[in-house]
């Protein structure tokens, strides 16, 4: 692939333009050569008169001084009022290049870029693509005119024919149709797949010291738009600004995210040894309870047992049962306690909070149905997924539901609501109950551990439940009125799925559905 | 034909309640309080089954039952633990031991899971 078409010079509007100057300059002369006389002093005029070629002469000199000063403000004329549309976008554009130099948001800039390009040059679509390293591909950074799930599934290779022929022809700006006359059928076969995936009749690449950054995909033109090698220029002086702001604004990102892992890293490292050190003192508590209560109970099971003439009166062999009962509901609390502790060690990954609800919702249903319970679900259509321990996150609905159900006791409704609020960059999970509500005065204790109003519960759910959404730093809340119910408030910080906390597996599935792409 | 069963755990309480169960059942019963006098009773009692406490001061039943799976890998194990401890069990079980149960125990259970291991079932109290 060694010959690289770039753009050619000859466009019709280039031709109509040079011929519009020469028409001028001629009628300009022309004008001279018959008003000059008439301004002429009458003796001179007579001289000019005299010989025929004169004018000529003096037309000739016109045409050498001033052709180019003429030339140039006839093209400044014509740029004005005969291509309006056209100087005004190159000052749109310009405006637009200020802007860009004052931004490092990588997406407002690929949004500002697209917009302005698409709206300006009356394009059909136009992409921005940007390095991905962890992929090791380009992916779209803002698109126009393009449907948005298209352009988020449109990756590009970074070892593509398109990109190689970029890495090789620099930053000129590659015209699609120019491009694929020059090279044999094989090349150009190859190259004009790419373009079909970037919807591009022509792509600028955007370079900062030789490497590349980025590149922008122009939709196929309308036949009466076409450019110039001004224009090429223009975009190739533009591309280099453009470049520039993409590059920082990259960089910007990349150590927004380290730095974001970095505070992960070490929030997670810190909650890891005070997990352990509770875990520890759990397991302690729990040990030193159990032993007794494995005495206290084992005794009174072995009084139980006793057959024949050594077999106890009813009365007491009730209160044996009710001693090994009661040891037991208290190792369960212990090993509540215990569980709680160990909670978070799981593998976090990403998961679908919808379906975690539609499980939890699922094991209630027929509580549900006993007590007339009617539950709804309301959610957000586009929920991201939330990178969690999915057994802690079934705890917090399951411990959420099962108190609403608790609440409810028998005919009420249940509502569940899962939304993104990504504006502020929470999900939040919402749970209204038409139960009793619950007394002003208690409000700040409900998730008290071992706070509870019902006489066989430990009152550990919501206690468990507040530790889990802290633990991922999120926040809980009641809301509540005696008599109408309650409505618990969860709210958990999200960050945008990124691909590099993926398990290894997914990255590789990843990696080799792109690659099957190509 | 008798059966003999060690019981070892810190707890001497626990011992006891167990020796007295299990004596009730027609076992043959002896009982230790360490890991290190499990391993010495494995070797000189030869009992059929031996109930080991996890948690024991000194050598813990871990490191015990280790040994003893050495010295007599026939002999049947039955770990018993106040706290799942995950790893302990994973442990365990791959140190050989044949079945586990948590405190409190519960008897009914604990007789029949020793009766499974050891191949003994028509005795009825």
């Amino acid at each position: 692939m060694k010959k690289v078409a770039l753009f050619h010079l000859r466009t019709p509007r280039a031709v109509l333009k040079k011929s519009l100057v020469g028409l001028i300059l001629f009628f300009l002369g022309a004008l001279a050569a018959y008003v000059i006389p008439f301004l002429l002093p009458p003796d001179i005029a007579r001289v000019w008169g005299r010989h025929p070629l004169t004018p000529i002469f003096v037309i000739t000199g016109i045409f050498l001084i001033a052709y180019k000063p003429i030339d140039r403000s006839v093209m400044r004329l014509l740029e004005k009022y005969f291509f309006h549309k056209k100087s005004f976008a190159q000052m749109t554009l310009m405006d637009l290049a200020a802007d860009l130099s004052v931004n490092l948001d990588l997406q407002e800039l690929s949004n500002l870029v697209v917009n302005t390009f698409g709206e300006v040059l009356h394009l059909k679509t136009v992409a921005l693509l940007v390095p991905d390293p962890l992929q090791n591909n380009f992916e779209v950074a803002s698109a126009y005119g393009w449907q948005i799930t298209a352009s988020k599934r449109l990756r590009l290779a970074t070892d593509v024919p398109l990109i190689k022929l970029i890495h090789q022809s620099g930053p000129h700006t590659l015209v699609r149709g120019l491009l694929l006359q020059s090279l044999s059928w094989q090349e150009a076969n190859a190259l004009s797949r790419d373009f079909d995936t970037l919807q591009a009749g022509w792509i600028t690449p955007l370079f900062v010291k030789g490497k590349l950054v980025g590149l922008i995909a122009f939709g196929a033109l309308s036949p009466d738009t076409v450019f110039d090698q001004a224009d090429f220029h223009f975009f190739r002086e533009f591309a280099a600004v453009i470049a520039k702001s993409i590059h920082n604004a990259l960089v910007v990102k990349r150590l927004r995210q380290l730095n974001l892992e970095l505070q992960d890293s070490q929030s997670q490292r810190f909650q890891k040894t005070k997990l352990n050190a509770i875990e520890q003192l759990a397991a302690g508590i729990a040990h030193e309870i159990h032993n007794p209560l494995a005495i206290i109970s084992g005794k009174a099971q072995v009084l139980l047992m006793q057959k024949g003439p050594k077999r106890l009166e009813q009365n007491v062999q009730d209160a044996l049962n009710a001693i090994v009962k009661q040891t037991q509901k208290a190792a369960d609390i212990t090993r509540k306690l215990l569980m709680y502790s160990q909670g978070g060690r799981g593998p976090q990954d990403w998961i679908s909070l919808e379906k975690v609800l539609d499980e939890t919702l699922a094991l209630l249903a027929y509580q549900a149905s006993l007590d007339q319970i009617e539950i709804t679900k309301t959610l957000d259509p586009d929920l991201p997924r939330y990178y969690a321990n999915i057994q802690e996150i079934r705890e917090v609905f399951l411990n959420l539901l099962l108190n609403a159900v608790e609440a409810v006791g028998t005919r009420g409704k249940i509502q569940v609501e899962l939304r993104c609020r990504r504006d502020e960059e929470f999900i939040e999970i919402l749970c209204a109950d038409t139960g009793k509500g619950i007394p002003e005065e208690h409000l700040d204790r409900v998730f008290n551990p071992f706070y509870t109003t019902r006489h066989e519960a430990v009152g550990l759910g919501l206690f468990v439940t507040k530790q889990i959404v802290h633990r991922y730093g999120g926040a809980i809340r009641v809301e509540s009125q005696v008599g109408e119910g309650s409505l618990f408030i969860i709210q958990l910080p999200y960050t945008a799925e990124v691909p590099q906390v993926k398990t290894a597996e997914t990255r590789e599935k990843l990696a080799s559905v792109s690659g099957a792409g190509k | 034909m008798i059966r003999k069963m060690l019981i070892v755990d810190d707890e001497m309480e626990i011992c006891e309640f167990l020796k007295s169960f299990f004596e009730d059942r027609d076992f043959k019963v002896a009982t230790g309080h360490s890991g290190e006098e499990a391993i010495e009773k494995a070797a000189s009692f030869q009992p059929d089954v031996i109930l080991l406490d996890i948690q024991m001061p000194g050598m813990d039943g871990l490191k015990a039952l280790k040994k003893i799976k050495e010295n007599h890998p026939k002999m049947k194990v039955i770990m018993v633990t106040a706290v799942e401890t995950e790893d302990k069990i994973e442990e365990a079980m791959r140190y050989g031991a044949d079945n586990y149960i948590t405190k409190p125990l519960s008897l009914e259970y604990l007789e029949k899971d020793v009766r499974d291991k050891i191949g003994f079932f028509s005795k009825t109290a």
